[in-house]
Parts: C-alpha cells; structure tokens; sequence
C-alpha cells in the first residue's frame, strides 16, 4: 500500500465540517415541514378534490415516487433555468427535496386518513364542530400518530438525501466535504470523516424523534 | 491534417444519434440495478433469516447493514470507489458501483426479509413443527408463503429505490442512464428535452411495476 | 521425506513472497504501465476545446491526443478515464490513474501531493460573462453572481478575491465548467470563470454569452500530473513533454484545437 493516510486537514477542518452539518440538518428539517404541509394537502386533493385537482395531486405524487430524486433536483436546477427560473443551491435542494418528500408523504398522509373510520368524522359534525375544525382537531392528531414511524424515516431520508446537494453546488455536508477534499486532495479521508459525521446525523435524528414519540403520544 | 479551426464542433445540437445513445445508457441502468437487485436480495434474506434466528447476529451484522441505511449512498460509493485502489485493487466505476448497490440493496432487503419472517405468528409455526415439518420444511411450507405476502410491497419498494438510486453510480463515471443525459447536456446545452426524456423513460420502468404490486396487494388482502 | 517437501514448500512460498516484495519495491509507475500494457490516462472532459466529447460522445480535444502520443511512445494502449475538476488530482492519490492531462496548474500545494512535470501547455484565467451584466473589468465582478467549477485554480483565486470583498456568499461552484458555461448562459449566475482557451468556442455556441475580463492573477502554467514519489515516472513525462515540442506535435495539435501560434513553454526569467 502506497498511500499515507493524511488526517490532519480533516482535523483543522473540522468546525466547518460541522456548520455544514447543520446546514444539511437545516434543509432537510426545512424541505420537511413544507413536505407535511404539501403532502397533507396533496392527500386530501386525491381523496376529496374534484377532477382536475385530484389529476394535479396524482401527477405530483407519481413523479416524485417513480423518478430519481437526483433528476428532481436537476429539473430544479438546470431545468427550471431554460425558462430564466433561477433558484439558488439552496433553494435547488430545498425545492427538490420538498418535492419529493411531498409525494412521498402525501401516500403516508392519505393511508392515514382511510385509516380512519368515518364514524368519527360523524360523531364530530354532530357534536357541532365544522368540518375543517374536526378536520383538525380530531383527524390529523390521529393521522399524525399513525405514521409518526414513516415520518421519521423519511426526515432520515431527506438528511441522506440532501447530499446530493454537492452535485448542485450546495455547500451542505457533502458539498463542503468535496470542496475541502477537492483542495486538500485527502478525497478518503473528507469523505470518511463525512460519514461519521451523517451516521451520528442520522442517530441523533432518529434519538430525538423516539424521546419525541414518548413525549407526545403516551397515553 | 487541417488546421482550420472551425472544423471541429465542441458543441452540437441534439440529434437522432442521441438517443441510441440515451439508450445505451438506459441498458447500463438495467443492468447494474438488476445485479444489484438480484444479488442484494438473496444476500438480504439471508441476512434478514441471520437477524430473525440469532441475538448474535443482531448485534454485529445488524449494526454494520445498519451502516449502509446511514450513510448516504453517493458518500458510500465516492469511498469505496477511492479505498479500494489505496489497497492495490483498482476496480471500475461499474464493479464499484454495482458492489456498493449489493450491499445497500442487502441491507434494505434485511430489514424487509426479517420483518416478514416475524410476521408469521409464531403459532403458526409451532403448529407446522407439531405436526412433524422439520425446520427447513416449516421454512418453505410455512414462512415463505405467508411472509413473502407480507412483505412483497416493502420489497418492491426497495427494488425501485434502488433502480431509482442507481442513479448515483454516474458520480463514479460510469455511464448509465443519468450520466448519458449529463454527457449529451454538455454537448448540447439543451438540459430541458434530455432531462424530460430520461425522467420519462425512469418513470416508465418504475410506474407499472408499483401499480401492479398495488393492484397484487389489494387482491391478497380478499383471499 | 514429508518433512522435506515441507520445507520445500515453505521455501517456495518465503522466495515468492521475498522476489514478489523485491520486484514491488524497485518496480516503479513506468514498470507497472509497461507490464499492465494500459496507460490509465485521466482527462477533464468538459473543458473545450482541450478536453470535450464530440458529436459521436467520444472524448477528443488537445488532451486527449496527448494521451494517445503518450500511451503510444510507451507502446502501450491509452485508457481514457474521463475525470471531474475536483476528482482529477485525487484520482491520482488513490492510485485510479497513472497519468492527468486536465488544464492542472502546478501550484506549490498541489506539489505537495502530487508529482508534476515541467509545463506542457500555458493558458491564463478569463471570465465569460452575460451579455446584460455590464461586466467589462474584473472590479465590475465585485457583487456579482459569480461561478466556477469546484476544485480549480480559478475558484481558488477567486475566492481569495471574494474574500476581500466580502461576496463569498455570491459564489456558485459546479461540478463541471459546462455547467457554469450553462448557468451563465441560462441567467443563474452573472459570470463564470474558464480558461482563455475556452472562451472562444463558448462565446460562438452562446449567444447570450460574450468574452469577459482576463482575471488578475499569474499564467497558468499547467503540468502533467503523476503520482509525487514516482520520479522515473516523471522524468519520463518531462522528456515526453519536450519531445512533442521538438516534434511539431505540440504546434500541429494546438493549432488544430485551439489554433494560431502555439505558446512558449519558457518560464521567463527562471530556469526551469
């Protein structure tokens, strides 16, 4: 073996590295919160809108299943700029991602629903709530706790897959690691020190959304 | 030879030519994920039948497939496409890029393949053992029948994630299908057309196969 | 008698094992190319007109005909490994490559990872710049949107620039030049930094595009890369470099790719 593992330009490197990390924490908890609020509206134009929003809701939520999300992105990028749209890295990713945890979502939010019996809804209208009201108070809440665990793994999803933002020029965690691996040449090292780094993301993630899970819904 | 400059073409518009070669690139698509699919999937149930029967197993493989569910794929693939000649072992873009999906496939087939033989209530196999299966009978007479039910949508969900994912073997350089696009992009500075006729063509390959796992799902939930 | 075919055995493996650590030693990159009989050559591929993929999406251009002179004097068949900016200078590190011809400056830090040759081409750094965006010198770039691939001589200097400035926030970096070429054309970014090289043929595929400030900092003078300790290696590339000079091979490429006068290779003032 002829090569010299170099750790020290990822030692000095370090705090970046980490400021990146939470960059990629940023994004993905972003392109969450607008994924929930689209993919709940999405499900409920598939299971109550008239026609032509219902056709909207299905194409969204059939591309963003059956192409890549890397492709996503791209359209974002490249694609969108052919018509003068110009999106900055971040809002390449956000965007993207967004899309994408969307569709994914809406299919969770819409299994949620079915999930539940009609009798409430009645039981709710005729306790004098409107429908938007139980709509809100009653369903959602319950909607919520069904797929709470798909919900985690898909917030899991978007932290991994916001590192392709380094193919759109976002300096999130992969990004900046390819700059600094790019400049230091120590490419295994940067992207070694990488992959601890998402492995603990993804820990620390999934730790939190559980102490979450026994907070919120202990009976 | 010439020495006039203008004879050469950096750039040229998109032409017919161009989508033979976007078909290639869709044939490496199908190929280095149908590897992956097939032997991820053998080498997932396997350790997803090692998780199931042994604590042992649990701790040491599960925690290392756990890895692969951890780290995002593109920085397993730039790491294992830059370790292994550090080693002396200088692989390919498409053997690094098709081992790396192997085990990610594995991994995900993992989780899948042992949910599914736990979802065979355990009374159910007491009774096959009681009424003389061996282990392995209880296995195929038993467990693969119901569980293959169980987790034929987990499965397929996998199976087009990784179709979908192969996607990122184009950072190694290896041309299939996403890196075809990006080549005749450069070429031909025209990303919308070429970005819309790959995306068609990956939707094409995964939207019928999800309909019909949905539509299959939908008919077992009557038998 | 057992025992003895043991130890002969035995004796067999230790002189494997100590001819094999022998001939690893003293084999260098030279030995290795020869005896593989493929020269693992990398090449930057979007960099037009010296690395690109013509109408059939094979590679061509400046260097990849120095590729093939290369693997051909070494008697050797050239693979072409199409490279990143950013993945080109690893990719020697790691062993993926034996040789780069990709634009690569010979920086003082770069030379402390890897190994290079005396020049064998010289270009400077230059802007292209969209047609609206007013830019006609290099301090007119100072609040703009500016792009450039990631892992190159010109991002580096830039950003020392646009540190001075305060702009680094308007810096896009892209994983190839065409798509800076793309982003600027398409309005994502004000300019995008390239070689003097590129900025022809760029200019006539866009129209939205036109030549831009020549950038402030020093001529680039590019090398062939190869692994740093391989010193027989290198030799070999610095005489292959002045050999396609005294041949007319460097002139006779450089006027079919990029045409007229071929620069000097002369550093002034310095002896190389």
């Amino acid at each position: 073996m002829d090569y010299t593992f170099h750790w020290r330009p990822v030692i000095k490197a370090l705090p970046d590295l980490m400021e990146a990390a939470l960059t990629t924490l940023e994004a993905a908890a972003l392109s969450m919160i607008i994924g929930i609020v689209l993919g709940l509206v999405l499900a409920l134009l598939r299971l109550h809108g008239n026609r032509p929003l219902y056709l909207f809701a299905t194409v969204w939520v059939e591309i963003a299943r059956n192409t890549p999300a890397l492709l996503q992105l791209f359209f974002f990028g490249f694609g969108l700029g052919a018509f003068g749209w110009h999106l900055s890295p971040f809002m390449i990713v956000l965007c993207g991602l967004s899309f994408n945890n969307a569709g994914y979502l809406a299919e969770n939010f819409r299994g949620g629903f079915l999930a539940i019996p009609d009798t409430q809804i009645k039981a709710a209208r005729s306790l004098g709530m409107s429908a938007s009201q139980s709509y809100l108070h009653i369903i959602i809440p319950q909607v919520f706790r069904l797929i709470y665990h798909p919900l985690t793994n898909q917030l899991v999803w978007a932290v991994l897959m916001s590192s392709l933002g380094m193919l759109v020029g976002f300096r999130e965690l992969s990004g900046e690691t390819q700059f600094l691996a790019s400049n230091t040449f120590r490419l295994f090292e940067f992207f070694l020190a990488a992959a601890v780094i998402y492995y603990l993301l993804v820990k620390i993630v999934l730790g939190t959304s559980y102490l979450l899970c026994r907070k919120l819904f202990r009976y | 030879m010439s020495t006039e400059v203008n004879a050469i073409q950096f750039f040229s518009g998109f032409q017919v030519s161009d989508l033979w070669y976007l078909a290639k690139g869709a044939g490496g698509t199908i190929v280095i994920s149908a590897i992956a699919i097939s032997v991820g999937t053998i080498l997932g149930c396997l350790f997803g039948w090692a998780l199931s029967v042994s604590r042992w197993a649990n701790m040491t493989l599960g925690s290392v497939l756990d890895v692969f569910r951890s780290v995002p794929l593109i920085i397993q693939l730039l790491l294992f496409f830059n370790f292994l000649p550090i080693l002396g072992l200088p692989v390919g873009p498409f053997a690094a890029g098709t081992i790396v999906l192997i085990f990610y496939t594995a991994a995900l087939v993992a989780q899948v393949a042992r949910g599914g033989i736990e979802a065979v209530p355990s009374s159910m196999r007491n009774a096959a053992r009681s009424l003389g299966m061996t282990y392995w009978q209880d296995i195929r007479y038993v467990v693969m029948p119901v569980g293959l039910r169980a987790v034929l949508p987990a499965w397929t969900g996998v199976a087009l994630g990784v179709l979908k994912d192969s996607a990122l073997v184009s950072v190694l350089g290896y041309i299939e299908l996403l890196r075809a696009s990006q080549i005749l992009v450069t070429r031909t500075q025209e990303p919308f057309i070429i970005l819309t006729i790959v995306g068609l063509f990956y939707f094409a390959l995964s939207y019928p196969i999800s309909k019909m796992t949905a539509r299959l799902e939908q008919r077992w939930q009557y038998d | 008698m057992k025992t003895f075919t043991k130890h002969l055995a035995s004796l067999a493996i230790g002189s494997v094992i100590a001819f094999g650590t022998i001939t690893s030693a003293q084999a260098d990159k030279l030995d290795d190319v020869i005896s593989e009989g493929t020269l693992r050559c990398g090449v930057v591929l979007d960099f037009p007109p010296i690395g690109y993929r013509d109408a059939n999406n094979e590679p061509a251009g400046f260097d990849v005909e120095y590729c093939n002179d290369l693997a051909k004097a070494l008697d050797v068949d050239a693979e072409i490994l199409p490279v990143t900016w950013a993945e080109r200078l690893p990719s020697i590190v790691n062993n993926r490559t034996d040789v780069v011809f990709g634009g690569t400056s010979d920086s003082l830090q770069r030379a402390i990872t890897v190994g290079f040759s005396i020049p064998y081409a010289v270009y400077y750094s230059q802007a292209i710049v969209g047609k609206d965006s007013g830019i006609k010198t290099v301090e007119d770039m100072k609040g703009k949107r500016i792009a450039a691939a990631v892992g190159t001589l010109p991002e580096k200097e830039f950003l020392k620039l646009a540190k001075k400035w305060d702009t680094e926030d308007l810096y896009q970096g892209y994983q190839s030049e065409n798509e800076v070429f793309l982003a600027v054309a398409q309005g994502k970014a004000d300019a995008g930094l390239t070689t003097n090289t590129a900025v022809k043929p760029v200019v006539q595929q866009f129209a939205s595009l036109s030549a831009g400030p020549r950038m402030p900092w020093t001529t680039d003078y590019t090398s062939v890369v190869g692994p740093r300790k391989d010193q027989g290696w290198l030799n070999y590339l610095n005489l292959f470099v002045t050999h396609q000079v005294r041949s007319g091979r460097y002139q006779e490429l450089w006027g079919t790719y990029v045409g007229g006068q071929a620069p000097e290779l002369r550093i002034p003032n310095v002896l190389y």
